[in-house]
């Protein structure tokens, strides 16, 4: 019972790490430089199906995860250059169907993704001759990349260049005025926010083993923007706590005597009313700094 | 011939779609924010008329306007007690649009906790019996789904152009404030807007719950396509939403014709991002205020 209770426990602890590591990369876009992005759970979809797409094509699995984060990063170059000129709903409304539009390749193309059946049997991360067996050492291994995220956000977010991000987002006329490349900037920070979504994909299809096009849709964008906005825009500290919490509450659901069949639907369930309460009562979160423009 | 048979299957989609999107583009243009639980409301309504049909086993004349009631009631439920209170605080339409995805994953999965996740079917009519028109199947319901939507289209239409309501709403469409200080009570307005978009929100259910059966994510889905045939026709139009979606719906049954079955729904995508890169207000769209 004890060992069952501590290999679900390093389960979901893994699962915390990788929503973790999308809400930080989320925040960066959407909490420091301002930019509103539904299609966040693309970037995922992208670096998850590139790395085990990779890997079992033989390609070592750092490189594969790399692969991964790069070609959502790419996304995110692509993203910004097509809807440059879209504000707000527009804006939201793009990136939203951009979610719509990657969802329906990872569905359609089939001889690539094998479509809704998905891709079952992706390996293990295997490094330097090490190869990662059990869930310990792979929770171990999250974490040390979480914790790499987190130092390079937390460090650009404090140079000068992080401020330069929350110039955009407060006021990018003034800092066009200045001489700033505003576009340049806002690209920027989405293409490194996609890139650390892409590895969170690449981290979750190697430890689920098995990916669909499912994972990566609305149901995923609601979870990332739940912890993202309980935790607080602009505050890294926030998307930490956020993913924990939130992740970790639903399973309590787990000791009391429910049906399996209704925990799912009742952990969406909590998300929504965490989301919508939230921004009824807190819209800053838990430690936001700035509302939510 | 098969060419009809897509045209009839394209307009039969492109029904949904525009009864959806006309709900929809409705509630969107005196609310100005992206009402995406608009599909849940669909499937709501849907649920709603199984339920009353089959479980209390309701004569369908009864069945079918309670079902529209009930659903109209949600929409303004859905409003008075989360977008008002969003609005008061001033939030912005992005902060709407993801309160919106919150109220659509509550409904949606809501409604599988209840009802579960499987198929439902409403056998009401014998959907054999059809006729064949230039060499296309034509289902009789078929024909009156079609028939129904395009009187309604244009009694919506009417509406909004001649009705004392209609002008209202297009008055605090034009300019909230404005309306205001001519005494316009914009928020009552408001809330009508849902009653009514939420109303044919029910109709659509109920159609779509006799041509195509229940599933959970039944609303969500038709909206993702009525959604891109709104944009693409120009969201604050009721006409151009119509016409984005018979367009979509042409679009994604045609499409079948170059490319394998499974990218429907991806040509629809296609157009939306190209839509909305090229021309954002969509075809018909006013350019006007809507890109702040």
């Amino acid at each position: 019972m004890n060992n069952m209770f501590s290999a679900y426990l390093t389960h979901i602890l893994i699962i915390v790490v990788i929503y973790i590591i999308l809400a930080l990369s989320l925040n960066l876009a959407l909490g420091f430089t301002g930019l509103i992005n539904l299609g966040h759970v693309a970037f995922f979809g992208l670096g998850a199906y590139t790395s085990a797409l990779l890997n079992m094509a033989g390609v070592p699995f750092i490189l594969s995860m790399l692969g991964g984060g790069m070609v959502a990063s790419f996304f995110g170059f692509l993203l910004t250059k097509i809807t440059k000129k879209l504000k707000g709903d527009y804006l939201a409304m793009a990136t939203l169907g951009f979610s719509f539009v990657l969802y329906s390749i990872f569905l359609n193309w089939t001889n690539l993704t094998h479509g809704p059946m998905g891709i079952p049997g992706i390996p293990k991360p295997k490094f330097f001759g090490l190869a990662i067996h059990d869930n310990f050492t792979f929770l171990i291994f999250v974490i040390i990349i979480a914790c790499l995220i987190y130092l390079i956000l937390k460090k650009i977010t404090n140079s000068p260049y992080g401020k330069l991000l929350e110039g955009v987002r407060d006021d990018a006329l003034g800092l066009s005025a200045l001489g700033k490349n505003v576009a340049k900037l806002k690209s920027q920070s989405l293409m490194l926010s996609a890139f650390f979504a892409g590895i969170a994909g690449s981290l979750f299809a190697h430890y689920i083993s098995y990916i669909d096009p499912s994972t990566f849709y609305l149901t995923d964008l609601i979870v990332i923007f739940t912890i993202t906005i309980v935790g607080g825009l602009g505050s890294l500290k926030g998307s930490i706590w956020a993913g924990i919490i939130i992740i970790i509450l639903p399973e309590l659901l787990r000791f009391i005597d429910l049906p399996s069949s209704i925990i799912g639907t009742m952990r969406q369930m909590i998300y929504a009313v965490i989301l919508i309460i939230i921004l009824l009562l807190k819209p800053r979160g838990l430690f936001g700094r700035i509302d939510l423009e | 011939m098969i060419f009809f048979q897509l045209l009839i299957n394209g307009l039969i989609a492109g029904s949904i779609y525009a009864l959806i999107a006309s709900g929809f583009s409705f509630i969107y243009t005196t609310n100005r924010f992206v009402h995406f639980a608009h599909g849940s409301t669909v499937t709501a309504a849907a649920y709603f008329f199984y339920y009353l049909l089959i479980y209390l086993n309701l004569p369908l004349w009864l069945a079918i306007p309670l079902t529209i009631t009930l659903t109209a009631l949600l929409g303004l439920l859905t409003h008075f007690t989360i977008y008002l209170p969003l609005k008061k605080r001033k939030s912005s339409g992005v902060i709407l649009l993801i309160a919106s995805l919150g109220i659509m994953t509550f409904v949606d999965n809501f409604i599988q906790m209840l009802f579960g996740p499987d198929v439902k079917i409403i056998n009401l009519f014998n959907k054999g019996a059809g006729l064949t028109i230039l060499g296309a199947y034509i289902t009789p319901l078929q024909i009156i789904f079609i028939s129904i939507t395009l009187l309604l289209l244009l009694a919506l239409w009417l509406f909004k152009k001649y009705s004392q309501l209609g002008k209202l709403m297009q008055a605090v469409a034009d300019n909230p404030d404005l309306a205001k200080t001519t005494g316009i009570n914009s928020i009552n307005i408001q809330h009508w807007s849902f009653v009514i978009g939420s109303g044919i929100a029910g109709l659509a259910g109920i159609l779509i719950a006799l041509e195509n059966n229940l599933e959970p994510t039944m609303g969500t889905t038709q909206m993702v396509s009525s959604f891109t045939g709104a944009v693409i026709g120009g969201v604050n139009s009721l006409i151009g939403s119509v016409i984005g979606s018979y367009l979509v719906g042409l679009l994604e049954n045609f499409g079948v014709w170059f490319l394998p079955s499974g990218y429907k729904s991806a040509i629809a995508f296609v157009l939306l991002f190209i839509f909305l890169i090229i021309r954002p207000q969509g075809i018909f769209g006013l350019k006007k205020g809507t890109r702040e």
